[in-house]
């Protein structure tokens, strides 16, 4: 049978001032009718330029190097756009990654659904709305009338995913790319959507390329799997082996990183005192003026201790208050209850003084924003090491504690990788000696490989200086390999804490079970 | 948006005024002449001027003077001009509507000469129309409102004798006359606040253009016409809103010199000559006047964007 998608040989180059840069190198994939092929890559891989490619949606300066990308045998790079136009949304269609950025904000859902059948199939607005309702069915949203006429901030991540996913089934394509299609939302919602996406495949006979940095995620919906690396493709297998017996280094580096609960990094026990406790601890946000505002409660009456040394996790879907409660305890958030640290009670983050503040600190999520731009290195480093009393003259001291080259503190955070960035914010927040490091998902912009090597830092920093970490992320899998204890929140309030080992018993909260149900271990090797 | 958010936007609008009328009350205090001096001059005699300043009321404490003035101007009446001896409040209200008829027609004409432009500017980046729009752009912001008007007229009324150089027709009673007459005070008032919108709706658009949900629309094979219109003109104007009710401002601020040239019965020039006169009832109603035209514009700029944009819900 003969392929859906063809791309022989092709090869892309990007003009910048420094020179080409080349993207992809003699790229060969094919896809047969009903088969999705995963294609795994890290980022600045090449996977989302491979998209563009086939989509003809390249930046102006995309210089193309050869090779033919066919669909079903006609080449996409002979095309002018009238011709792509009409294959656009029609014979192949795209399923994004963020379904928050990728909807438009001011138009109702269901126009958004229904114009692209008006559009290529020449439905008037009535027959394309009737369309648009069956659709919105076979996605499995329970209210399509409802749905259809409110706008993206109406709806949940997941609805809006499910609106995006039907608009791309909605003229039949003959080809579908999928892009990170659950990276962007809750542990529970990407599940769902991939069940959704897995029953889809069988009843629209569907031809797919799966593109995501997660090769377990892949390997679980695709039938194949191809992973490329710095614009190539360096391995190809069926997706059932590829996982278990990959052929090349970079794929077993690749298998490896992706977190498996059997497999514990962090061996030693907690320590027996008590760091820093929460009793009835809660978070508002917004207050009342003039009149009476609604006031939005983030996290409502939080107990729990964290002893000394430990690894205590946190996960929740977002929303469900960890955020918040890592500000309130950071002293950035206004909170009510009471917070002890070593035996000392503080009420107000008023309270908190130079010695709790040097004490706790905090790494965000991002570090494109919580580090100052135009700072260099150096510069972020010395301001808490003069706050606390130590000089610059540490910097290198602290630069090879989170294995970067001293060479790096004359740099701009804009000239290092996004894993260097935050290996900058921890030595930032280890300058000051902390007890307590809240790393606030820290991990969830950085690709599974680059997790992995921060981890392994964070866990040898621990060993060094005794830190005990609230840590906290929505991959239970990997709490289940570093967390001493996990704590569940849900819609601001906490409803499960339990020791790591217990998590598989039966003793756990309804939701913890789900959350468990919807990150399955990798196949193990 | 709900009834209690207007209610409390009304409410602010009372509490500006209250200020509004507190500050301009508490200017005319501090002039360094007062009423009593203004009418009888310099020479007047101690006696004389006591007597007035008894008879006007100018003797009473600040808080009573200042009741005794907004009490009946919230009842719409100003007092009597000091300088025409008739009640303030219709001669300034008559002024204040020319002032809108002028404001409203440079604001229409801006919309119609900006927004084209902007677009097109932003669609054809670092193309020959951006480069005219920015020319453009750069001209409009740089010359104040009396050189353009100078220009203007040198050019229209007084080499080509095209349109009249000054005055005012009503174009109630006669329309092409009227007409005539306001066409460069509107080009002048207009062409500053093009600057601004082409300005802001150029990068609006090319933002927007650049977002993930345009990239999706072309994804899905629409025209790029389809695009344009019904995915990205929308989102780029949104902020443009903000932009012509903040101009409103400048606009108000600009008319006093734009009526003062091309010597237009507004408000403006009613307040200049209430101010060279002394003329206290009509400074305070006129500047109450305008502050008041301010907030209920930004109100309807803030009501129009809730209108547009479905995310915004004032509660």
């Amino acid at each position: 049978m003969s392929a859906v998608l063809e791309i022989e040989n092709y090869s892309l180059d990007y003009a910048t001032a420094a020179g080409n840069l080349h993207v992809l190198d003699q790229v060969s994939l094919a896809i047969a009718p009903g088969e999705v092929l995963g294609l795994v890559g890290e980022s600045g891989s090449g996977k989302s330029s491979l998209a563009a490619a086939i989509m003809r949606l390249l930046p102006t300066n995309a210089r193309e190097q050869g090779g033919a990308i066919r669909l079903g045998g006609e080449n996409l790079r002979s095309l002018d756009q009238p011709r792509l136009r009409a294959i656009r949304g029609r014979r192949i269609a795209m399923v994004f990654q963020d379904p928050a950025t990728s909807l438009n904000p001011t138009l109702p859902l269901g126009r958004q659904l229904s114009e692209v059948m008006e559009c290529h199939l020449g439905l008037a607005r009535g027959p394309a709305r009737t369309e648009a309702l069956a659709l919105l069915r076979r996605v499995e949203i329970t209210d399509p009338e409802a749905i259809f006429h409110r706008f993206p901030h109406e709806v949940s991540g997941g609805e809006k995913q499910r609106v995006v996913i039907a608009t791309a089934l909605a003229c039949h394509p003959e080809l579908v790319l999928l892009d990170e299609p659950t990276t962007a939302l809750d542990v529970l919602t990407g599940a769902r959507i991939l069940d959704l996406l897995s029953r889809l495949r069988t009843e629209f006979s569907m031809s797919g390329l799966y593109i995501s940095h997660d090769l377990s995620l892949v390997s679980r919906f695709a039938d194949r799997v191809a992973v490329i690396r710095r614009g190539r493709i360096v391995e190809e297998q069926p997706a059932p082996t590829i996982f278990r017996a990959p052929l090349e280094p970079y794929t077993r580096q690749l298998a490896d990183a992706v977190p498996r609960p059997e497999r514990r990094l962090v061996t030693d026990a907690a320590g027996e005192n008590e760091l820093l406790g929460l009793t009835g601890l809660s978070v508002r946000h917004g207050r009342p003026v003039l009149l009476p505002n609604r006031v939005k409660i983030a996290v409502e009456a939080v107990s729990f201790a964290i002893r000394e040394r430990e690894i205590f996790g946190m996960i929740g879907e977002s929303g469900s208050g960890k955020s918040s409660l890592a500000r309130a305890l950071a002293g950035i958030l206004p909170f009510r209850g009471e917070v002890r640290f070593v035996g000392r009670s503080i009420a107000r983050p008023a309270e908190m003084d130079r010695a709790y503040r040097r004490a706790v600190q905090i790494v965000f999520q991002n570090p494109d924003s919580s580090l100052n731009p135009r700072h260099r290195v150096a510069q972020i480093l010395a301001r808490p090491l003069r706050l606390f009393g130590a000089t610059p003259a540490e910097i290198p001291r602290l630069l090879e504690d989170v294995h970067l080259p001293a060479s790096h503190a004359r740099r701009f955070p804009h000239e290092l990788s996004g894993g260097e960035k935050q290996r900058v914010a921890i030595a930032r927040a280890f300058a000051a000696r902390p007890r307590l490091l809240i790393c606030d998902e820290i991990t969830a912009s950085l690709d599974v490989s680059v997790q992995s090597r921060v981890i392994e830092l964070l866990l040898a920093l621990r060993r060094t200086h005794g830190t005990a970490y609230l840590f906290i992320t929505h991959d239970l899998n990997l709490l289940r390999q570093i967390a001493h204890r996990v704590a569940v929140m849900y819609r601001g309030r906490l409803v499960d804490l339990q020791y790591t080992a217990a998590l598989g018993g039966t003793d756990v909260h309804a939701y913890t079970r789900d959350l468990i149900t919807a990150s399955p271990a990798p196949v193990s090797g | 948006m709900s009834l209690l958010w207007l209610m409390r936007r009304l409410l602010l609008i009372a509490y500006t005024m209250i200020v509004v009328s507190v500050v301009v009350f508490a200017i005319t205090e501090a002039l360094p002449a007062d009423a009593a001096t203004m009418i009888l001059g310099q020479n007047a005699t101690p006696a004389a001027l006591a007597a007035l300043r008894a008879r006007l009321g100018l003797d009473a404490p600040v808080w009573l003077q200042y009741w005794r003035w907004v009490w009946p101007a919230l009842h719409g009446n100003f007092g009597i001009s000091m300088r025409t001896n008739l009640p303030v409040a219709p001669a300034m209200l008559a002024a204040l509507s020319r002032s809108l008829m002028l404001a409203a027609a440079a604001i229409l004409l801006m919309l119609l000469i900006a927004v084209p432009l902007g677009l097109a500017a932003a669609l054809g980046r670092s193309g020959p129309i951006d480069l005219i729009a920015g020319l453009v752009s750069y001209l409009g912001v740089s010359l104040p409102e009396f050189v353009t008007a100078t220009m203007l007229l040198i050019l229209f009324a007084d080499r080509l004798g095209w349109l009249p150089a000054t005055g005012y027709v009503s174009p109630a009673r006669h329309l092409v006359d009227g007409v005539r007459h306001l066409v460069l005070p509107v080009v002048t008032v207009a062409l500053v606040m093009v600057a601004h919108v082409v300005r802001m709706l150029r990068s609006e658009t090319i933002d927007v253009m650049a977002s993930d949900y345009i990239r999706a629309a072309h994804l899905k094979g629409l025209p790029p016409r389809v695009v344009l219109f019904r995915h990205a003109l929308r989102n780029a104007l949104l902020p443009v809103i903000t932009v012509v009710a903040l101009d409103v401002g400048y606009v108000l601020g600009g008319i006093i010199v734009v009526e003062q040239i091309f010597a237009i019965p507004g408000i403006g020039r009613a307040l200049i000559v209430a101010i060279q006169s002394r003329d206290l009832p009509s400074i305070q109603a006129g500047a109450l006047m305008m502050a008041g035209t301010y907030a209920v514009v930004n109100l309807l700029s803030d009501i129009a964007y809730a209108l547009l944009d479905k995310r915004i819900r004032y509660e």
